[in-house]
């Protein structure tokens, strides 16, 4: 039957990624160069890097630096969490544990055994991407709701325990002073550096994900999103295809969570509770599922709000509830697709009243 | 082995949390057996019940009962206003859009009460004196046997509601086959706005109940709700004895933990207990009507 090389997903496929998610940045890929492959590298995604690149140059804010740099880290859980939840179909509460795992690897490890904090960068995602493994195995054979509930429950018992675990972890009060983010001894200590340091991991994550979702896995996500029976009927083994998604979606929260918490300097549980779960979940949504630029969109629109919304101190949070309600309603499907599809609407009626006047005449 | 001394004493404020862990639970099923829709704004209810009653109480000087009869009547206008403002738009939506939308229900909910009433926790006077009744050798306060009491009640209630009256079987109806529902002229929509009445009702009773035992702030649905949601599985999902089982398993387990483990793991125990029995049995100590059928 099958042969055992060609099977859709192997453990050690996770090591590879490493050094061809740094090859990727660098060399072009060798069939993009004579296939058709090629027309899918389309201007519209140089633009959106050359302007990532521009513009904290040219709008030199430091506000905007730190909120582009929030929004950086957003993007990089949100678009973990689309893999899970636009890509798998699967829900998930309690991503922020994850990003909470990630920060708090890395702040223990600096400020307790003094570690690099490039090596402690890895490490988050190691230990968040072994924590999903174990939490995954069990409850990931859950469906809808119920996933969404254990999920949560994972969450909530993360913060429990990093709350009465002082010893390790500093109970509520958190760490602090952790250093900042440095590779080989260039720290990254500004904002406008912090910026290209998070936009630049994204960077990496994005093509790294944008390769997975072309590739057999990928298809295989979206087959088990569709119809687990069906899934498992043309030999795909949806229960490893959701606990690979889940793991990897966890390991990018760990690199988020390790940013966070050396440009933060401070991990404490407020930060990882689950208004943020909620949020992320949120990104996606209005990004829309199963697309890779929704999430990093959803994640600047929705920083950018919450920061408006502060000017209004108590009335902030009342209000945000309400958005994100009539955001739902209006936009169930995601901001890009409902907006796109009505250009594409107006594009065909402009087309067709051009060809009719030009009949006319 | 002093841990094991302090059980009996402990058993009792195990038992009232766990009737008002039961009667959140009740909300929940409630909204469930007419429609497949999990209200994250359940907690939220309760809270409101609690700190509405102590505005009218406090504030404006009503009598106890006059109070508390408002304060349901209050939210369960909330529940009606919920439904048609948020779940009414999104009938067709998908399970993850529902639910996002009634956490950020809950989100506006539990934030705007602490804007209007005050972010203080509250308490209520017990309903009948303060002074606790000994019963070999184990003082309970009076409330609890009210808490008791009333939850009974309600269950009697809820279950002529579902057994005995067209009403409910038409509830009942229209979770089952929502298409058959509407071809015999039962209105899917009507259900669904009674039964969120119902549970919002159900919700503010279990606030105002709490509310004299411990402390209600404007944040403190939401923990709530979701311990009551845990009750609910744990019972067996959509039935009102399962609830009322779950919430008391629930709260006895949660209480009895604090003389074995540090009191700060408490709010741990409850979703340890969740995981627990979604992996070993997920249709829950009674078993479900819904989970084997659906293959959930």
């Amino acid at each position: 039957m099958v042969d055992s090389n060609q099977k859709d997903f192997r453990k050690r496929d996770l090591f590879y990624v490493v050094p061809l998610w740094f090859l990727a940045l660098i060399v072009p890929d060798a069939d993009d160069l004579y296939s058709y492959r090629r027309k899918e590298f389309k201007k519209r995604e140089i633009y959106y890097l050359g302007a990532l690149f521009v513009l904290p140059l040219i709008w030199s804010d430091p506000h905007f630096h730190h909120l582009m740099v929030l929004a950086g880290i957003y993007a990089i859980l949100a678009l973990g969490l689309s893999l899970f939840l636009g890509y798998a179909g699967q829900i998930s509460l309690g991503h922020a544990a994850f990003f909470g795992i990630g920060a708090y690897t890395t702040a223990i490890l600096t400020t307790r055994y003094a570690f690099p904090t490039f090596v402690a960068f890895w490490a988050s995602a190691v230990t968040a991407a072994c924590a999903a493994y174990l939490i995954g195995k069990p409850i990931l054979k859950l469906k809808g709701y119920f996933l969404a509930l254990a999920t949560l429950g994972f969450g909530e018992i993360f913060l429990v325990i990093i709350r009465e675990s002082t010893g390790l972890t500093g109970g509520v009060i958190g760490i602090f002073g952790i250093p900042w983010f440095s590779i080989a001894g260039f720290p990254f200590d500004t904002y406008l550096k912090q910026y290209y340091l998070t936009w630049g991991v994204l960077l990496g994550l994005f093509l790294y994900s944008k390769n997975l979702v072309r590739s057999k896995m990928g298809r295989a996500f979206l087959t088990v999103a569709a119809s687990e029976d069906a899934a498992s009927t043309v030999g795909i083994n949806a229960a490893k295809i959701k606990i690979g998604v889940f793991v990897i979606g966890a390991a990018f929260a760990g690199f988020a969570g390790s940013l966070f918490a050396c440009i933060m300097s401070t991990a404490n549980p407020e930060a990882f509770s689950l208004n943020l779960s909620i949020l992320i979940v949120m990104m996606v949504i209005l990004g829309g599922m199963g697309n890779l630029y929704g999430p990093i969109f959803g994640a600047i629109l929705l920083t950018w709000l919450i920061d408006i919304l502060g000017k209004y101190q108590t009335w902030s949070l009342p209000i945000y509830g309400v958005i994100l309600i009539l955001l739902l309603i209006f936009f169930p499907d995601g901001i890009g697709t409902r907006l796109g599809m009505r250009l594409i609407y107006l594009i065909s009626y402009w087309k067709k009243k051009k060809r009719r006047d030009r009949g006319k005449l | 082995m002093t841990s094991w001394s302090l059980i009996p004493q402990l058993l009792p404020s195990g038992i009232t949390i766990g009737a008002i862990y039961a009667l959140v639970a009740l909300g929940f099923v409630t909204i469930i057996r007419a429609s497949q829709i999990i209200n994250f704004a359940q907690g939220e209810f309760v809270m409101l019940g609690g700190v509405i009653t102590f505005f009218l109480l406090k504030g404006l000087n009503f009598p106890y009962p006059v109070a508390a009869l408002v304060a349901i009547v209050i939210v369960m206008m909330v529940g009606f206003f919920l439904y048609v403002t948020v779940i009414y738009p999104l009938r067709k939506a998908s399970i993850l859009i529902l639910l996002i939308a009634t956490l950020g229900a809950s989100i506006f909910l539990s934030n705007t009460s602490g804007l209007l009433f005050g972010t203080l926790p509250k308490a209520l006077p017990p309903f009948s004196g303060e002074r606790p009744l000994h019963i070999g050798g184990i003082s309970i306060v009076p409330q609890s046997l009210w808490v008791l009491g009333t939850s009974f009640l309600l269950l009697f209630f809820l279950f002529f509601l579902s057994h005995r009256t067209l009403l409910g079987k038409a509830m009942e109806a229209s979770s089952t086959d929502s298409l058959g529902a509407d071809l015999l002229g039962i209105s899917r929509n009507l259900m669904v706005f009674l039964a969120f009445g119902v549970s919002a009702g159900i919700g503010a009773i279990a606030g105002i109940l709490i509310t004299p035992i411990f402390f209600t702030s404007y944040n403190s649905g939401t923990l709530l709700g979701l311990k009551g949601f845990i009750a609910a599985v744990l019972g067996g999902w959509g039935k009102n004895s399962g609830a009322i089982i779950g919430g008391f398993v629930l709260g006895i387990v949660e209480s009895l933990s604090i003389a074995f483990i540090p009191s700060g793991y408490k709010d741990g125990v409850a979703f340890a207990a969740l995981l627990l029995i979604l992996y070993l049995r997920p249709k829950g100590i009674l078993g479900s009507p819904f989970i084997d059928s659906r293959r959930w």
